[in-house]
């Protein structure tokens, strides 16, 4: 804001001075059609920042030499490494079963119930729309507590499994507001139509309404699948000993000693994220469809 | 009132459908209800519950009556840690805010047809995991680090402290976060009339004036949804203050971690967990207090 009103300020203080003619003009040409060099500055350097972790995780993956400080050559040496390494691989393979199962999982229970919240209009019904919505607003670290007492009071032993359940919980949410926003955006006259060409019920959801919401569903299965991937604390508070997730398995190793090794697996693992929402980003175009991604992922 | 109106202009359409179709969508419900009620409701729940019980001869924890873990959090370590986790939350907000409301509004109003490409390179780098950019960070601003590095060789410095400092969590929640900020800044801006800045120059004189009375308050949805957005998860935070601090800038966050995995004492963790919802729910209520205040406004 400050910089912001920096530049403002200094692109109006010659008006005030120059004669009052020709000022108006120069004052609106400068603010809406040019771009205040500050402001653009700032948004850069903020972009810089933004990616610095990111290219310094990347291009020390490939660095050759034990150190995190200096580069000495191109080495692939850190990648070996890791894809030799039985300890992480089994993490990456349980976090990759995680993501999968958890997907799949909130997809299905998501998709239901963004259909019945939008569709059917009681009371309740309304109330158990906004619950569905507390879990987007609540730390994960008290989901993440709650979640390990209740499998620690039910007997359930930690596994692969009670990280499964509560990424599916946590996830579930994220499904529903956005296979929601897709349906509120469609008619239900479509449905009505259909019904009244003697679909039943089962035949009007098969048939007309998932291929309507089959971008909304690509996009947040990817989405879900790229979040979960990357959730430590969650998983922290929910895994068994081994096998575990990836997130979980480069803290214990951060915490430990700072090696190389982590450099390659946040390259392999950011590089698998990114992809996932770059591509859910332009989902709704390969549908033919000329709204962004970005849509469906701010609400808006 | 015109809700309502428009409420008894969708009723035939409503009462038309066939009853067996809503049963449908009642049966659909049922699923993910039930799954939210046995794995979330009831986890929450078991959590209020066990804050006051106690740890059994055994070492297993067992429920109870008692208010003691709350009475225990009452001295001036447990306080200082609440005080400090207020504090650094609070300055995570405000410097999301200084920060993302540039950012927000030079792409929203300078953005051009670059837009789209901006937000969605905003977006992505927040899904590369949380926990490698702040282990990033870590190496970046250790005392031999790249940051020092260059402080160095523009000889600005001799080497700065940057790890175990306040400074340092707080820049890790900010950088963490931000985004919850600029993208909810930017869709208030994006659905904000450009022309209310025009005639805001027009009446009040200055890009500084009208901002302060035009811009901002069209934009205050999105401030406070920001501010929510990003004071829930920096108040939770734990990973920040573990790999960018110590001990001496250790979160709630960090004592409920704590409590779980080291002390074993999960009645006086669910405790702490509880202070730390009660508190979210306060910021909560003022928020969804303010936001009605401004609907009954408009």
């Amino acid at each position: 804001m400050t910089t912001l009103d920096a530049a403002a300020a200094s692109s109006a203080t010659p008006s005030a001075t120059t004669p009052v003619a020709p000022a108006p003009a120069r004052r609106r040409r400068r603010s809406v059609e040019g771009r205040p060099r500050i402001a653009v500055a700032f948004t850069a350097l903020f972009f810089v920042v933004l990616y610095l972790p990111i290219v310094v995780v990347v291009l020390f993956s490939f660095n050759s030499r034990k150190s995190l400080s200096s580069f000495e050559s191109f080495s692939t040496r850190w990648y070996v490494q890791f894809f030799n390494d039985d300890a992480l691989l089994s993490s990456l393979r349980a976090s990759l079963v995680i993501s999968g199962v958890a997907m799949v999982g909130s997809l299905i229970l998501g998709t239901m119930l963004a259909l019945a919240l939008e569709r059917v209009s009681s009371r309740p019904s309304r109330i158990l729309g906004t619950t569905a919505l507390v879990p987007l607003v609540t730390p994960e670290i008290v989901t993440g507590v709650a979640a390990l007492l209740l499998f620690t009071g039910l007997g359930i032993k930690l596994s692969l499994m009670t990280v499964i359940i509560a990424e599916i919980t946590f996830s579930i949410s994220y499904v529903a507001v956005i296979v929601r926003g897709r349906l509120s955006a469609m008619s239900d006259d479509v449905e009505e139509a259909a019904r009244d060409l003697g679909c039943t019920p089962f035949q009007a959801v098969r048939l007309v309404i998932l291929p309507a919401i089959l971008p909304a569903l690509v996009a947040s299965g990817l989405l879900v699948f790229a979040l979960v991937f990357d959730d430590f604390v969650l998983a922290f508070f929910t895994t068994g000993v081994d096998p575990q997730p990836l997130p979980v398995r480069i803290y214990s190793q951060i915490r430990l000693s700072i090696s190389p090794a982590i450099n390659a697996v946040g390259t392999c693992m950011m590089l698998v994220s990114i992809l996932l929402i770059a591509f859910s980003l332009v989902v709704p175009r390969l549908f033919g469809r000329r709204d962004s991604g970005l849509d469906l992922i701010s609400g808006g | 009132m015109a809700a309502s109106t428009r409420d008894t202009d969708v009723e035939p359409t409503r009462t038309r459908r066939s009853a067996s179709h809503t049963r449908l969508w009642g049966w659909l419900l049922l699923p993910p209800a039930a799954w939210m009620m046995a794995f979330f409701v009831s986890s929450i729940i078991i959590v209020v519950l066990l804050s006051f019980g106690h740890v059994g001869p055994t070492g297993r924890p067992v429920f109870g009556a008692s208010g003691a873990n709350y009475a225990a959090l009452w001295n001036e370590t447990y306080l200082s840690v609440f005080l400090r986790s207020v504090v650094y939350a609070s300055l995570t907000v405000l410097l999301c805010l200084l920060i993302g409301y540039p950012v927000a509004y030079t792409i929203a109003l300078h953005g051009g047809r670059y837009k789209n490409a901006l937000v969605a390179a905003l977006v992505i780098p927040f899904f590369a995991s949380y926990l490698i950019r702040m282990y990033a960070w870590s190496t970046l601003l250790s005392d031999e680090g790249l940051v020092n590095q260059a402080l160095r060789w523009f000889g600005l410095s001799e080497g700065v402290r940057f790890l175990n400092t306040p400074g340092a969590v707080v820049a890790g929640l900010t950088y963490g976060f931000v985004i919850f900020m600029v993208l909810p800044v930017y869709a208030s801006l994006e659905r904000m009339d450009l022309a209310l800045i025009e005639a805001g120059k027009d009446l009040y004189h200055g890009p500084l004036r009208t901002f302060f009375a035009v811009t901002l308050p069209a934009t205050r949805a999105g401030v406070l949804g920001g501010v929510l957005l990003v004071l829930l998860p920096a108040l939770g935070d734990f990973v920040s203050a573990q790999l960018l601090g110590g001990p001496s800038t250790f979160m709630i966050g960090n004592l409920i971690q704590q409590q779980f995995f080291e002390s074993q004492n999960q009645p006086l963790g669910s405790a702490l967990t509880v202070v730390l919802m009660i508190a979210l729910l306060v910021f909560m209520v003022f928020y969804l207090r303010s936001t009605d205040r401004q609907r009954r406004e408009s």
